[in-house]
C-alpha cells in the first residue's frame, strides 16, 4: 500500500511543483485540472498509436505547455481575469480530453513499466516502495529537489519569487516581469501535462472519461498546503497520496463506508486550515501567499 | 456595442470548434446542424430552459458576490449542499403534502447553501483569508459529503449498489409548468433574477455592494460594514446556488446521486462573467448554456460524440469572449486617452 | 545638473534647476513638499526623464535612462518608501537585480562581502535575517548596503530620518560623515532644519520647483533657511468676517495613533476646535497629519487618549455613527476613497449619506430623492458634468473636489475635516473651495484643515497649529502668525505651545 501511496502522490507532486512556480511568480493557475486531462489524453493517444513512451511523455508535456501558454497569454499579456481564464482552460482541457478521447474509452496502451534501481531496490521495506517504481516517480522526486534548489538558491528562483511578491519593484530593478511569469506558467503547464501522462500511462490501466478525477484541484490545494515550497510539496504529495491509497484500500476491503469520503476531505480541510493560519498577521509575513498572486501587472501602476 | 461584442465572439467561439469535429472524423456541418436543431425544435428548446435553470440560479447569486469583488468560486459546493439539504427534507418528511415538502425543500436548500457560503465570507471579512482558495476547497468538501451520503446511509437499497438515493416520491418533485415540460424551478429562477436585479439597483445593500466593489477603503469611508455586507451577500449567493441544487434534485434528476452536478457551479461563473454580472442578462445566457448541454446530448446520441462536447463549446466561447473583452478594453482605453 | 526641467500634467516640478555636488561633500537638499527635491533626485537616479537640462558626472555629460544606468555611474538612492521584498532575506534583497552571480547564488561570498561593507561602515546587519523581522532603521541600513554593494559613490537619501529614532539618526549622520571623509558624496533630502544645519557642508533650498539658493556651512542660519524654504512675505488678506467662536466641538486629549510603519505617527496630541472656527494644521506632509485626520474621522483606531465631540467620547464609534453625528470628511485621496470613479455622479453625491432619511427608507433607496439631490447640488455647486448619471471618472479634478465638497457640506456638518482641500486645483476652483469653507465657518461649523499651502493656512485659519514629528509644536491665533517662525516649526526647530 505504501508503494501505492507513492504512485498516488507522484502526479500530485509533479503538478504541484509546477504550480508552485506559477503561483510564486504571481499567476494563479486554476487550469491545472484541464492541463492534466489533456496531458493524460495526449500521452495515451501517442502511446496507443506509436508505442513510444518517451514520445508520449514529451507530447504530454507539450500539450500542457500549449494550454498554459493560452492561460499565460490571457493573464499576463492581456491582463484578463486569472480566475476566469484558468477555469476556461480547465473546462477546455476537460472537454477536449473527453471529446477527443471518446473513441479510446476502454482501450489500453503501452504503459510505463517499473524500473527498479539496482541495489537500492533490494533494501528491505524502503526498496520496493521507493526504488522499484517507474521512472516518473524518480523524476518527480528529482524534480522536487532540483526545483527547490533553483527556487531558493539560484538567481532564477530569486527573480521568480520577487516578481510574485512585488512586481513593481522587480520591474524597477530591471527584471522582465512578463518573461519570468511566462516561463513559470509554462513550467506549470509542462509539469501538469506530465502529471496527466502519469495518470494515463501508469495509474489506470485503460482510458476512461474523467481520468483526472479532481487531481488537478488537489494540486492547487497541495500548493497552498505546501506553502509554495517544493520540498514540503514532496511531503504533502505523499501525505495526500497516502490518503487516496488508504481510501482505496479501505474500500477494497469493504470497511464501513464512513471512512472513505471523510478521509478524502482531509486534504481540502487541512488546506483551509492552512489558509486561515496563513492569514493571521503573524504568520502571513513568514509563509505568506505570494503578495501579487492573481493580480495582473501593469507597468506604471504602483 | 456592448452586446455586439459578446455575441460575435460567441459565434466565433462556436465556429472555432469546427476543426475539432474534423479531427474526430465528423462532418462539422452535420454537427452544427444537430446543435441548431436543438434550438429550433420545441422539445430541444424546452430542454434548454430546463437544463438552464440551475445555471440561472447559481449565476444570479454569483453576480452579487462578484460585483462586490468577492470571488465566490464555491458555487458548486454550495449547490451540492443545497441538493443535500433538499434531499434531507425528503427523508425527513416523506409523507407531507407536496406544498409543505417542496416548500421546506426550497427553504432548506437555500439556507444550507447560504450558510455554507457564509463560511468563506466570514473568513475573508475577519481574517482577510483569500476567498478564491477557501471557496474552491470547500467545493470538494461538499461534494465528498454528498458522496458519503449516497454511497452510504442514503443509498437506494434497490439501486444495484450505485451511489444514488431512491427516486423522489411525487410529492417531492417540482411540478411542471402547465403545458410544458419545464419544471417550476424556472419561475423561481426568473423571480430570483428579478429580485436580485432589484436588490442591486434599488436597495441600500446593492449600493453598498457597488461601492465595496469599487474600493474597500471607499466603502470604509462611506461607513459600510464590510463584515455584515459580506455575510449577507454570501448568504444570498450561496443560498441561490443551494436553490440550484434543490432544483436539480427535485426537478431534473429526481434523486440525489454522485456527481449530481457536472460542474454547473463552475459554468455559472462563466455565465455570470459573460453576462457582465447583470442578473437579467444571465437569463438568456444560462438558457444558451442549457442549450449547449442539450446539444451535447444530441451530439452524443446522434453522432457518437462525447458529451464533453458541450464543455468544449463552453470553453471556446469563453476564451473568445475573454479575448474580445480585453481587446475592447484596450480600444476603449486608447480612445479615452 | 544644469537647467533641469521636469513637467508633470498641470505642474512644473523642476523649473530650470541647477544643482552641483562636489566629491566628499555632504549636501542637504531642503524644501517643503512639492518643492521638487525628490523629483530632482529621481531624475538623477534615472527614474524620471527631464524635459530639458543636462547632467554631468565628473565633467562628462551623461544620459541617465534608468536606475540601472544610474547605478552603473555610481549613483545610489535610498527612497522614502523602501524597495524591499519582505519575505526575502537581507542578502537576497541586496542581490536582487544584479548580474552577478549569474546562476547559483553564491550566498557565502556575497554574504562575506556584505559583512565586510557592513563592518567598514559600522552598519550592523545580519545578512540572513528576513526583512519583515527588521525595524525600520535596520531596513534602511539594508537599503544603504544595497547601494554600497553596487559601489555607489554618490549616495542620495530621501528623508532618511523620518523613520529613525534619535540614536539611529545620530548613527546615520556618523555614517554620512564617514562617507564624505572617504571622498564619496552624499545628498540628503529633508525638511528638517536642525539636521541640515548640523550635517551639511552645503545646503540647497528648493521652493516651488526652483532653486532658491545654495548656502555654505558658514552661511547657514536657521531663520534664513526657514524663510527661504517657505518663502512668503506676509501676504494674507483677511477676507473673512469676524466670527465669535462658540462652544468646543472637537477635543483631542493626549491622543496617540499608530502609523503604518510600526511606530506612533501621532504622539500625545492635544487640540480643540470651536464652533465657527477654522484650525489650520500646517506642516510638511508625513508628520502625522494624515493619521490625525484618520483618527478623528474613524478610519484609524487610536492607541490612547480621548477624542470628544461636543464633550462626548467618540473614539470607539463606528464611521457611520460619526457621519450621523455630523463629522464631514474631505480626504486626501479623492479618486480612491472619497469619490469612487466607477459610480455615477449622483451615486457619489450620496456616498456617506445614503443611510439618511430622504435617500433611503428601510431597505430601499429612494432613487427619486437621490436624483433630486444630485440635480440640486450640481446646480448649486456648479459642477461641470455631462449628466448626473455620468461616471465620476469623467470629472476633472476640480469638479470632483466640488462634488466631494457638495456632498460633505450639504449635510450641515458640525465638524469638517479637510485634508489638502485645494491640492491640484486651478485658481478658480481653489478660490471657490476656500469660499465654501469660509461660508461653513460662518454657519457655525468647526473646521480642521490640513494644508501644505501656507497662503491658505494663513488666510483661512482662525488658529494655526504646526505639526512636526507627530506632535503639535506650535499653536497660535492666525493674527500672531509669523512666517519665519512657522517655517522653523515646520522644520522642527522651534516649539511654541
Amino acid at each position: 500500500m505504501l508503494a501505492h501511496t507513492v504512485q498516488a502522490g507522484t502526479p500530485l507532486l509533479l503538478g504541484t511543483v509546477g504550480e508552485i512556480y506559477a503561483e510564486r511568480s504571481g499567476v494563479l493557475n486554476l487550469g491545472v485540472e484541464g492541463m492534466m486531462a489533456m496531458g493524460a489524453l495526449t500521452a495515451f493517444m501517442t502511446s496507443f498509436y506509436t508505442g513510444n513512451i518517451g514520445l508520449a511523455l514529451a507530447l504530454a508535456m507539450a500539450a500542457g505547455a500549449l494550454l498554459s501558454l493560452v492561460h499565460g497569454f490571457l493573464s499576463i499579456t492581456m491582463r484578463a481575469n486569472q480566475i476566469v481564464s484558468g477555469l476556461a482552460i480547465t473546462i477546455l482541457g476537460l472537454g477536449l480530453s473527453g471529446f477527443l478521447g471518446k473513441p479510446m474509452i476502454g482501450m489500453t496502451a503501452p504503459h510505463l513499466t517499473s524500473f527498479p534501481i539496482p541495489i537500492l531496490a533490494e533494501i528491505p521495506i524502503l526498496g520496493p516502495i521507493f526504488f522499484s517504481q517507474d521512472i516518473l516517480v524518480y523524476v518527480s522526486i528529482l524534480a522536487a529537489a532540483v526545483l527547490w534548489f533553483v527556487l531558493f538558491k539560484t538567481r532564477l528562483g530569486l527573480n521568480a519569487r520577487s516578481v510574485g511578491e512585488n512586481p513593481a519593484m522587480a520591474d524597477s530593478l530591471g527584471l522582465n516581469v512578463y518573461l519570468i511569469r511566462y516561463v513559470c506558467v509554462l513550467l506549470g503547464g509542462v509539469m501538469a501535462g506530465l502529471a496527466g501522462a502519469y495518470l494515463s500511462l501508469l495509474y489506470t490501466p485503460l482510458w476512461i472519461e474523467g481520468m483526472t478525477a479532481g487531481k488537478g484541484w488537489i494540486v492547487i490545494a497541495l500548493t497552498i498546503f505546501a506553502t509554495w515550497n517544493p520540498l514540503r510539496a514532496l511531503l504533502g504529495a505523499y501525505l495526500f497520496g497516502g490518503v487516496i491509497a488508504l481510501q482505496f484500500r479501505l474500500q477494497a476491503i469493504g470497511i464501513g463506508t464512513q471512512a472513505p469520503q471523510f478521509l478524502l476531505m482531509l486534504p481540502y480541510l487541512t488546506t483551509i486550515v492552512a489558509l486561515v493560519l496563513i492569514s493571521l498577521e503573524a504568520v502571513r509575513r513568514r509563509i505568506g501567499v505570494p503578495a501579487a498572486l492573481g493580480l495582473p501587472y501593469v507597468r506604471g501602476e504602483s | 456595442m456592448t452586446i455586439a461584442v459578446p455575441v460575435v465572439s460567441l459565434v466565433l467561439g462556436f465556429l472555432s470548434a469546427a476543426p475539432l469535429f474534423l479531427a474526430v472524423g465528423v462532418n462539422p456541418i452535420l454537427a452544427y446542424r444537430q446543435v441548431l436543431g436543438v434550438f429550433l425544435n420545441v422539445d430541444g428548446l424546452t430542454e434548454s430552459f430546463t437544463r438552464g435553470i440551475p445555471l440561472l440560479l447559481a449565476s444570479v447569486g454569483l453576480c452579487l458576490a462578484f460585483k462586490m469583488n468577492f470571488w465566490n468560486i464555491g458555487a458548486e459546493g454550495q449547490l451540492f449542499m443545497g441538493a443535500f439539504a433538499a434531499t434531507g427534507m425528503v427523508f425527513l418528511l416523506p409523507d407531507s403534502s407536496a406544498f409543505v415538502l417542496l416548500g421546506s425543500m426550497i427553504i432548506a436548500g437555500f439556507i444550507f447553501g447560504g450558510l455554507f457560503g457564509m463560511i468563506p465570507g466570514y473568513l475573508k471579512a475577519r481574517l482577510e483569508t483569500n476567498e478564491v482558495l477557501t471557496t474552491l476547497m470547500l467545493n470538494f468538501v461538499a461534494i465528498l459529503w454528498v458522496d458519503y451520503l449516497v454511497y452510504g446511509p442514503w443509498r437506494d437499497p434497490e439501486g444495484f449498489g450505485f451511489p444514488l438515493t431512491p427516486m423522489f416520491p411525487p410529492n417531492a418533485r417540482l411540478p411542471w409548468i402547465p403545458g410544458t415540460r419545464i419544471h417550476a424551478g424556472l419561475i423561481v429562477g426568473l423571480v430570483c433574477a428579478g429580485l436580485v436585479y432589484v436588490f442591486l439597483a434599488r436597495t441600500k445593500w446593492g449600493y453598498e455592494l457597488k461601492v465595496t466593489g469599487e474600493s474597500r477603503l471607499a466603502a470604509k469611508y462611506a461607513g459600510i460594514d464590510y463584515l455584515k455586507l459580506t455575510l449577507l451577500v454570501m448568504f444570498i449567493s450561496g443560498g441561490l446556488a443551494g436553490l440550484a441544487g434543490m432544483g436539480l434534485v427535485s426537478g431534473i434528476v429526481l434523486r440525489l446521486r454522485h456527481g449530481i452536478s457536472p460542474g454547473y457551479g463552475f459554468s455559472a461563473i462563466i455565465i455570470g462573467w459573460l453576462a457582465r454580472l447583470n442578473p437579467l442578462a444571465v437569463v438568456p445566457v444560462s438558457i444558451l448554456f442549457g442549450g449547449l448541454l442539450v446539444a451535447g446530448d444530441a451530439l452524443q446520441i446522434g453522432l457518437g460524440l462525447a458529451f464533453a462536447t458541450s464543455q468544449v463549446f463552453q470553453a471556446l466561447i469563453l476564451l473568445f469572449v475573454v479575448g474580445a473583452e480585453v481587446l475592447t478594453r484596450y480600444k476603449v482605453a486608447l480612445t479615452w486617452e | 545638473m544644469k537647467g533641469i526641467v521636469k513637467r508633470f500634467p498641470g505642474v512644473v516640478a523642476n523649473d530650470h534647476v541647477d544643482f552641483e555636488l562636489q566629491a566628499g561633500e555632504v549636501h542637504g537638499l531642503l524644501g517643503e513638499n512639492g518643492a521638487g527635491k525628490t523629483t530632482l533626485m529621481n531624475v538623477l537616479y534615472g527614474i524620471l526623464r527631464p524635459e530639458e537640462g543636462e547632467i554631468y558626472i565628473r565633467d562628462e555629460k551623461v544620459d541617465i535612462g534608468s536606475p540601472r544606468e544610474a547605478i552603473n555611474l555610481g549613483i545610489g538612492m535610498v527612497h522614502q518608501n523602501f524597495k524591499l521584498v519582505e519575505p526575502h532575506t537581507v542578502l537576497e534583497n541586496i542581490l536582487l537585480g544584479l548580474k552577478e552571480p549569474a546562476f547559483i547564488l553564491n550566498l557565502k561570498d556575497a554574504g562575506d562581502k556584505v559583512l565586510e561593507i557592513s563592518k567598514r561602515y559600522e552598519l550592523p546587519i545580519d545578512p540572513g535575517a528576513r526583512i519583515w523581522q527588521l525595524s525600520m532603521g535596520e531596513r534602511q541600513r539594508v537599503e544603504i548596503l544595497k547601494a554600497l554593494y553596487r559601489g555607489a559613490n554618490i549616495l542620495v537619501l530621501d528623508e532618511p530620518t523620518s523613520v529613525l529614532t534619535p540614536p539611529e539618526t545620530k548613527e546615520l549622520f556618523r555614517f554620512i560623515a564617514q562617507m564624505a571623509r572617504e571622498g564619496r558624496s552624499v545628498v540628503f533630502i529633508t525638511h528638517k532644519l536642525d539636521e541640515v544645519m548640523a550635517a551639511s557642508d552645503r545646503v540647497t533650498v528648493l521652493r516651488a520647483g526652483r532653486n532658491v539658493d545654495t548656502l555654505h556651512r558658514e552661511q547657514l542660519d536657521k531663520t534664513k533657511l526657514a524663510s527661504m524654504m517657505v518663502g512668503r512675505e506676509v501676504l494674507f488678506t483677511l477676507r473673512k468676517s469676524p466670527v465669535v467662536p462658540g462652544e468646543r466641538v472637537l477635543e483631542l486629549n493626549q491622543v496617540t495613533v499608530m502609523g503604518d510603519k510600526g511606530f506612533p505617527a501621532v504622539k500625545n496630541l492635544t487640540l480643540d476646535i470651536r464652533k465657527g472656527e477654522i484650525l489650520g494644521v500646517a506642516g510638511i506632509a508625513g508628520n502625522g497629519q494624515r493619521e490625525l485626520t484618520e483618527a478623528i474621522t474613524g478610519m484609524r483606531p487610536i492607541l490612547s487618549g480621548e477624542v470628544r465631540l461636543y464633550g462626548k467620547e467618540i473614539h470607539s464609534e463606528s464611521i457611520s455613527r460619526r457621519i450621523e453625528e455630523g463629522i464631514a470628511y474631505i480626504p486626501e485621496d479623492r479618486v480612491g476613497v472619497a469619490a469612487p470613479q466607477g459610480l455615477t455622479v449622483a451615486q457619489d453625491l450620496v456616498l456617506r449619506r445614503y443611510r439618511e432619511k430622504p435617500f433611503s427608507s428601510g431597505v430601499f433607496l429612494n432613487q427619486h430623492k437621490i436624483d433630486n439631490n444630485a440635480d440640486t447640488l450640481i446646480k448649486e455647486f456648479n459642477i461641470m458634468v455631462s449628466g448626473k448619471d455620468a461616471p465620476a471618472r469623467t470629472l476633472s479634478g476640480g469638479n470632483l473636489q466640488k462634488l466631494i465638497l457638495a456632498r460633505e457640506l450639504s449635510g450641515k456638518p458640525a465638524l469638517i475635516v479637510a485634508v489638502y482641500p485645494t491640492r491640484g486645483l486651478d485658481v478658480g476652483a481653489t478660490e471657490y473651495v476656500r469660499s465654501l469653507l469660509l461660508k461653513q465657518r460662518e454657519a457655525g461649523a468647526a473646521l480642521l484643515m490640513v494644508s501644505e499651502d501656507l497662503d491658505e493656512i494663513l488666510s483661512l485659519s482662525d488658529r494655526i497649529a504646526v505639526m512636526y514629528g507627530g506632535e503639535i509644536v506650535g499653536t497660535f491665533p492666525a493674527s500672531e502668525a509669523n512666517v519665519e517662525e512657522i517655517g522653523l516649526m515646520m522644520g522642527g526647530s522651534l516649539r511654541k505651545t
